[in-house]
């Protein structure tokens, strides 16, 4: 991206800006994760979506993926599907792979 | 012939060569570590132990964010003041850059080296006791003049050598011993060598498998091994890891541990453990423990009425993992001292030094059945927080060293061809903003949650 000199000198002020914002959110996450909330998966949710809001402003203006080229955007659109994929693959962990994939129904237990 | 396409764009990606690069790369990184987050997620959803939250050190472990993110600003800064032609702030920021990553490496080793030193042992009833070994631990044979030897003709895993698996660990001068032709020898690799091809020869002729040595040390002699530095042992005799046997006397195979913690989240009765014997922490402590979750749970059932008990993994924790931070059980009512809870204690890595303020115990090795530091052989979680900081680690070296060579070794670029360096170092720093992303998700995944 042709960067020109004022874009440059105006996005410093931004770098420092995000760099304590950052900073900010992580005294956040350390704090929420010692709030007793309902169920400690709530914890981990509220300290996930934390994460990656952090991460989302590091990509986008320190990364400077906020104007980039759309071939990046290409790439980056491969990964995180696959990504997304390798996340979830613990679904087939976490539930019994015969219910799962609704080859018989689990008798209620008492 | 120069790489094209360096400084200006490529007309049809719109892009210089090595960013396009740099994302593929990044893009397969994402892949690595992606790997990884779905293997802790995996261990964690199958983890069948209470998986450990706030254990690490949070505050060094905070600073080590804070430490990331300044250095990821500071590089993004650098790739800015060089794009300006600011030659001294773009050397500045580097510089920050570089140290930053130092920083954070050093606090790692701390982290790390605390770890190392800390144990875990897991007591029959379930019980798992946390503290530090000040000796060690080793099992003490006495009265040992027996050795048995064996060498297998046909190359073999398990061959005698007495040399580096026996000797090392004999207390005291080096042994003479006698063979069975009765010469008197002292144990080294030359008469070894001799005795062996001898035994061999004898063997060979008798057309037997394996040739056997007999030795009978003119003195008794005393051990002190490790458990994991020899195959098995009993009451009578120590095998060695190269299959010699020796018979003698156990005379030590308890455990000295300076206890810093005790948790029972995993015994049905917690103030019936085993750690509350008469012969270990006794009484005094059980009535400290008791006091102490006692005063956890009353405190969640007044701020939260409604919840479950039995569901709140952080009360399992605070009521029933009792940190022990003086060497004598605190006085009546003082058990609960912090009002926050037990976290305000976490069991953090950083207290080397403050062995003395916790009781004693010598465990026999009857009442325990596994003990490990804090390292991957101690349970997932560990394993998982080795594998992915260990990684990590690897890569802010490597991104140190590469961002630290475009500030020492690149003058030359920067003096006539700026642009192209500034190109160099965004590269370089999208690396470094990718390594500080995934710490991003390392920090409360491994630490808070």
């Amino acid at each position: 991206m042709a960067d020109n000199i004022e874009a440059i000198q105006k996005s410093i002020k931004w770098y420092l800006i995000i760099g304590g914002i950052l900073i900010l959110a992580s005294g956040a996450t350390v704090w929420l994760s010692y709030v007793e909330l309902p169920t400690h998966s709530l914890n981990i949710l509220v300290g996930m979506i934390l994460a990656t809001i952090k991460a989302t402003l590091v990509a986008l203006i320190f990364m400077h993926l906020n104007h980039e080229r759309s071939m990046i955007y290409k790439i980056l659109l491969f990964t995180v599907v696959l990504a997304v994929v390798l996340f979830a693959l613990f679904i087939f962990a976490h539930e019994d792979p015969l219910v799962f994939s609704g080859f018989y129904a689990p008798v209620e237990q008492q | 012939m120069d790489i094209p396409y360096t400084v200006h764009a490529r007309p049809d990606t719109g892009l210089y060569n090595a960013k396009i690069g740099i994302w593929l790369f990044l893009a397969s990184e994402v892949m690595l570590f992606g790997g990884l987050f779905s293997a802790y997620i995996f261990l964690r959803v199958g983890a069948d132990y209470p998986w450990p939250v706030h254990d690490l050190d949070v505050t060094l472990g905070f600073i080590n964010t804070v430490v990331l993110i300044a250095s990821s600003v500071t590089v993004v800064m650098a790739w800015a003041m060089l794009k300006l032609r600011k030659f001294g702030w773009y050397r500045i920021n580097m510089a920050i850059t570089v140290i930053c990553a130092g920083l954070f490496m050093y606090n790692k080793s701390l982290e790390y080296r605390a770890k190392f030193a800390h144990y875990a042992v897991k007591l029959t009833d379930g019980t798992m006791l946390t503290g530090h070994l000040p000796h060690g631990y080793q099992v003490k044979f006495e009265g040992a003049t027996e050795f048995n030897l064996s060498v297998p003709l046909k190359t073999s895993a398990v061959s005698a050598d007495p040399i580096g698996h026996v000797l090392p660990f004999i207390e005291g001068t080096a042994p003479k011993f006698k063979t069975e032709d009765g010469q008197e020898i002292t144990l080294d690799e030359a008469s070894f060598k001799a005795l062996s091809a001898e035994a061999v020869k004898k063997a060979a002729a008798a057309k037997k498998g394996t040739a056997s040595i007999k030795l009978i040390a003119t003195t008794p002699i005393k051990f002190a091994v490790k458990p994991s530095e020899i195959f098995a042992y009993t009451d009578t005799t120590i095998t060695f890891r190269d299959g010699t046997t020796v018979t003698g006397k156990l005379t030590d195979d308890k455990m000295t541990l300076e206890v810093d913690g005790v948790d029972a989240r995993g015994v049905a009765q917690s103030d019936k453990s085993l750690a509350f014997d008469h012969r270990y922490l006794g009484e005094a402590w059980q009535k400290a423990f008791v006091e102490n979750r006692d005063h956890h749970i009353t405190k969640f059932e007044k701020d939260y009425p409604t919840r479950d008990k039995t569901r709140s993994a952080t009360l399992q924790k605070e009521s029933l993992f009792f940190k022990l931070n003086s060497a004598e059980p605190p006085a009546a009512g003082a058990a609960h001292g912090d009002a926050h809870g037990g976290e305000a204690h976490a069991p953090a890595g950083g207290h080397g030094e403050a062995h003395a303020h916790h009781p004693t115990v010598v465990l026999e090795k009857k009442d325990f059945t596994f003990f490990s530091n804090f390292t991957p052989k101690l349970n997932t979680y560990y394993a998982i927080y080795f594998t992915l900081t260990g990684l990590h680690g690897l890569h802010v070296i490597a991104g140190a060293l590469v961002l630290l060579y475009f500030l020492a070794f690149d003058g030359k670029r920067l003096r006539q061809d700026p642009e192209h360096l500034a190109n160099r170092v965004e590269v370089g720093g999208l690396f470094w903003h990718f390594v500080d992303l995934v710490w991003i998700f390392l920090f409360p995944l491994l630490y808070l949650l």
